[in-house]
Formats: C-alpha cells, structure tokens, sequence
C-alpha cells in the first residue's frame, strides 16, 4: 500500500499534522453516527 | 401545474444553462475540456462528486423507500466513508501521479492494452445504457404524475443539459453542480418544513417522528437476522451495508469514469483528498435526512387523508377495466376507514391517557391496526393492477413523495420542488456524458487512431462525442419506457454485475504486484460470466442473494482468480507480462 502521508509542500494535510488524521475522523463520525441511529432506533421504535 | 410553479420551474432551468454557458469558456484542448486545467477547488470538487451521484431517482426514490420500507436503506451508505479512506490512501495518489484523463490509461500503464480496453469497454456499456435508464426514470414519474407526454419530458429531462455539457465540458458541468445542489439542498429543506408544518398545530416534529416509529419506519439500524441466521436476500442491514456498500462505493468512486473524471480536476492531489473526504462526512448524514423526509411524509399522512394508490394513472386504468364498480366500492371503504383513522389520532393527542393507557400504547395499537387496514386495501388494487388483462405497474414507491408534493405544497413551491428533480438529473446525465466522452476520446479514438491529430480537432471531436452520447442516451430513455418503475432498479442491477470486476482489476493492480497482464483478463472474463449467471440463477429462483453483494464476489473472485491463475502459470515456466 502506497505511503498514506504525502511529501510534497502543497500536498500536506491542513488542519492537522497527517493525513492520517484525517482518515481516522472520518471512520470515527462514522462510528459516531452508527451509534446515533442505534440510540434513535431504540429510542421511537 | 400552476402557472407561478411554471414561471419557477422555467426561471431555475434557463438560469442553470445560462449558467452554465457563462462557465463554458475552456482552454480550447483536451486539458481544459475534461479536467478544468487541474484548477478545482476541495469545495467544488465535493458538490461535484455529490452532484454526480446523487440522481433524481436519489430524491423521489429515498423519501418513497422510507415511507414505505422504514429508514434502514440508509445503511447502504456506510461503506461509503470506508471507501473514501482507501480511495485516498491508494486509488488517488496513483491517479494525480501519472497525469492521466481516464482510470483506465492507468491500467494499460500496469497491465497492457487489452485490459485497458476491457475495462473501458465496460464502463462505456454499463454507464451508456444506465445513464438513458437515469432519463427515464425520472421522466415516467413526471409526465405520469402532470400528465405531460412521455417523449418530450425525456427530451427535457435529457437533452437541455447537453448544451453546456457540450460547450463547456467538465468545468461547465462541475460550477452548475455547485449551483444545483445548492437549489436542491434549499428545496428540500422548505420541503422538510412544510411537512411538520402542514401537522395538525398539536403535533410536533417528535410526536411525528414517534407515530412513524410505531408503524416501523424508525428501523435506521437492523442486523439482518432471522431465528435461522444471517438473512443473505436482505438487501439493507449493518452488515451488507458496510461490506457491500464498501465494495460498492469503491468501485464507484475509484472505477467509474464519471466520478474519477470529476475528482481528477482538481488542483492538487490534497484537493482531491479533501473532497473525497468530505464526501465521506457529509453523505451519510444527508442521506439519512432524506429518508427522514419520508418518515415525515407518513406520518403527516396519519393525521390526513392518505391515496390509496399514490400513482394516480394506474388508479385510471383500473376505473377503464373490469375492476372498476369493485374500485368505487374499495374506494368507498377506504375512505371512511382513513376518516375514523384521522378522527382516533387527533383523540389521542388530545386526550393521551384514556382509560389509564399510554398515549404511546395507544399510538402504536392504533398506528398499526390502521397500516394494515391499509395494505389490504392496496394489496388489493396491486393484484388487480397485476393481472394479466392489465398489466399495469404495481410499484407505486417512487411516486409518494412528488405525490404529496403536488397535492398538499402551495404554488411556486412545487414549481420549485419539481425543478429540483430535474437539476438532480441533470448534475448526474452530465458528468455521466462527460465521462463517456472522455473515455471514448482518450481510450478508444486517440489510442486506436494511427494519425496524429491536432489539439484543436481533438478538442473538437470531444464536443462532438459528447454531442453524441447524450443523443445515445436519450434514445435508450425511449426505448426504456415500456419497462415502467422497475428502471430504478435496473440501474443499481446493472452497475452491480459490472463494477465487481472492474474494481477487482483495479485492486489486484494497486495490491497484487506480481500478478501479470494475462492472469487478469482471463479472471475478469471469467468472473464476469460467473457474476452473470448468478445474477441469471438469482432471477429463476434457484440462488437466493441480493444483488449488492455481486460486487463484493465480483471484486474478491478477480483477486483469488489471478492470483491463482498467475501462480499456475508462474510455476508452469511462463513469466507474468
């Protein structure tokens, strides 16, 4: 797998260090939005 | 339609092709024509790649799917964030490295040509046939529902974004998306509104949400589980949504030349990234939002008097057919169970503890009695539409949301609400024309073409190509009408039995190094045939599984398949090409 954090001055991720960051962000609203729905499907079913 | 609807509707289209025109000023060559010079913004490139994928299907089919089937279609998406992780970290880079205008050149730079052909071969088949499927769909709920005729509402639906989409090639199509999802997003939201505003003045955002969770609709989450296991013919739970949808998104979004087209015009590979990301957050939620429209929509329909049938010309065929003294007594029957209906709802909100019971149990007792009061009675009128004298359309899904549009918003908002449909088709028809344009252009005219062509003639050729597939496209929106509702499905069916094997290519390019040129074409043939006949085995009855996971067999044979047949052919003296 190519190398997920980028070299070039212009390709840096913004608002945090690495992209990485920003990967992890993402699967974790996810998660976060999965658990919104059980709650909500719970809650008016 | 009302004339200020007209006045509304005509205003939005003529300014979305004004629009569209005054951004068609391009570099005269193929750089400027199908990547925008490289110069797209993150924010420009998200609208797009959201504009592409979502159709005018996506909003008369959600809010109809969620009325009818409860939110949990909304799963479907969760494998989209997963995808655009690994779009990101592989797909991507890859693509904004080697310079190129299709996914596909990269396939002949790590395989070899035929591959490379194969898969464009593919795209083109599969996105040619199911973007005139994209006209059609929308234009029958249309002209079904405002009586307009069939013909010239797929010329409109179909033909009026060929004018910039033509002119000003991926720029023009890319800044009228921006400026379509903008009038989309605001529409449904006065949409979202109106609904919980047209609720009785006692009933509240909450207590609607409450009365469709009683009747199921609330069921955002399921596990797809019986008392006997995993149900594999469950089309929406957790996990087919993550999986399959996964494998799904994948291939869209990293093999599909419609949206690869659009994230390759941005500026930098960050930009794309951005983007691609950002897609990852926000589609979901809006996703979920739509659906909860359709909630809404049902529950409004609790306090109100709901059609029995909400495509009202296939309740006309059944008034001309031999149903039809059996229709006015049906009707007759329905209509006075829908008053006593409406008259127990608004007692419980008024009084919510009668004879010491919850107004909760009271709800759904009430809630589900009357639901299925209802199904018997459109059980009934879908037999009578089933028979073989009529043959009518039985699916009537997609047609409850412009339905409850029509008959219930005031006038110029369904002007409005109607333009909507029409801009969310024509974002996706254009970046679909723009990606077959581009496709047959770079993998097909310039690769195979023995003479050197000018910049110019090159440039111009395109527009014509373009030109070209949307008259292509518009013919098989004609031919598709005969069809009828079940076109929707067709879309999604057909991009299943191609996208497994396209991605499987791409991932045993980006993942399996060793395997060679000859290892992969042979797998995807034969995965292909194999997808095929599932698919031709599920329709007969003798497989029973959903059609989303094609893609992950699909995908996953290819890898096993090439892996397999270059290990054979490794061992058997023969180097990988």
């Amino acid at each position: 797998m190519p190398d997920s954090t980028s070299s070039g001055e212009d390709e840096r991720a913004p608002v945090f260090s690495n992209w990485n960051y920003w990967y992890v962000l993402v699967i974790a609203v996810l998660l976060i939005l999965i658990g919104f729905f059980y709650f909500l499907t719970k809650k008016f079913s | 339609m009302s004339r200020p609807d007209w006045i509304v509707l005509i205003f939005t289209l003529v300014g979305i092709i004004a629009y569209g025109l005054y951004k068609s000023r391009t570099t005269r060559d193929l750089d400027g024509y199908f990547l925008c010079n490289r110069s797209v913004p993150w924010y420009i490139i998200l609208l797009s790649i959201m504009g592409t994928q979502a159709s005018a299907v996506t909003f008369l089919s959600a809010p109809g799917q969620a009325y009818t089937d409860g939110m949990r279609f909304v799963q479907n998406y969760f494998g989209l964030p997963l995808a655009m992780v690994v779009l990101c970290v592989t797909f991507v880079p890859v693509f904004h490295r080697l310079k190129i205008f299709t996914a596909y050149e990269f396939l002949e730079k790590r395989f070899d040509l035929k591959t490379r052909t194969l898969t464009s071969f593919l795209f083109l088949l599969q996105r040619g046939l199911s973007t005139g499927i994209s006209i059609s769909a929308p234009a029958i709920i249309l002209s079904s529902l405002m009586g307009w005729d069939i013909f010239w509402t797929n010329i409109f639906m179909g033909g009026l974004l060929i004018i910039y989409t033509v002119t000003g090639g991926a720029k023009a199509v890319a800044y009228t998306q921006q400026l379509q999802l903008i009038i989309i997003f605001g529409g449904m939201a006065i949409a979202g509104y109106m609904v919980v505003h047209l609720l009785p003045s006692h009933i509240g955002f909450l207590d609607a949400l409450r009365a469709g969770g009683k009747a199921g609709k609330m069921n955002i989450i399921t596990t797809g589980g019986t008392g006997h296991g995993f149900n594999w013919n469950d089309r929406y739970n957790l996990l087919s949504g993550i999986i399959g949808g996964f494998f799904l998104q994948l291939s869209y979004f990293g093999t599909d030349q419609s949206q690869v087209g659009r994230y390759l015009t941005a500026r930098s590979l960050k930009e794309s990234r951005l983007g691609l990301l950002m897609n990852g957050l926000v589609k979901v939620p809006m996703q979920f939002l739509i659906l909860l429209l359709g909630v809404l929509v049902f529950s409004f329909y609790q306090y109100g008097h709901e059609p029995v049938f909400f495509n009202e010309s296939q309740v006309k065929l059944l008034e001309h057919s031999r149903y039809k003294d059996s229709l006015v007594q049906l009707q007759k029957d329905y209509e006075a169970m829908q008053s006593a209906k409406i008259s127990d709802m608004s007692r419980i909100a008024d009084d919510p503890m009668q004879a010491g019971v919850s107004s909760s149990d009271q709800l759904r007792t009430l809630v589900l009695s009357s639901e299925e009061k209802k199904m018997y009675y459109r059980n009934t009128i879908r037999r009578w539409l089933n028979s073989p004298d009529i043959k009518g359309d039985s699916n009537d899904t997609n047609y409850i949301f412009l339905r409850f549009v029509v008959d219930n918003l005031p006038k110029g908002l369904i002007g409005l609400l109607i333009a909507v449909i029409f801009l969310a088709a024509w974002g996706s028809i254009a970046a679909a024309l723009n990606s077959l344009a581009s496709c047959t252009i770079i993998d097909f005219h310039r690769r195979f073409s023995g003479n050197l062509i000018s910049q110019e003639r090159e440039y111009r050729l395109s527009k014509w190509y373009t030109f070209a597939w949307g008259i292509f496209c518009i013919i098989v929106a004609q031919l598709a009408y005969n069809i009828g509702n079940s076109l929707i499905e067709a879309v999604n069916v057909l991009g299943s039995l191609f996208y497994g094997v396209i991605l499987g290519i791409f991932l045993v390019a980006f993942y399996l190094k060793r395997v060679g040129a000859r290892a992969v074409f042979i797998s995807a043939i034969l995965m292909e045939t194999v997808i095929i006949l599932i698919y031709i085995l599920t329709q007969k009855g003798m497989v029973n599984i959903s059609f989303l996971w094609l893609n992950a067999i699909g995908a996953l044979g290819v890898m096993l398949l090439s892996t397999l047949l270059n290990a054979f052919t490794t061992r058997s003296g023969s180097k990988p090409t």
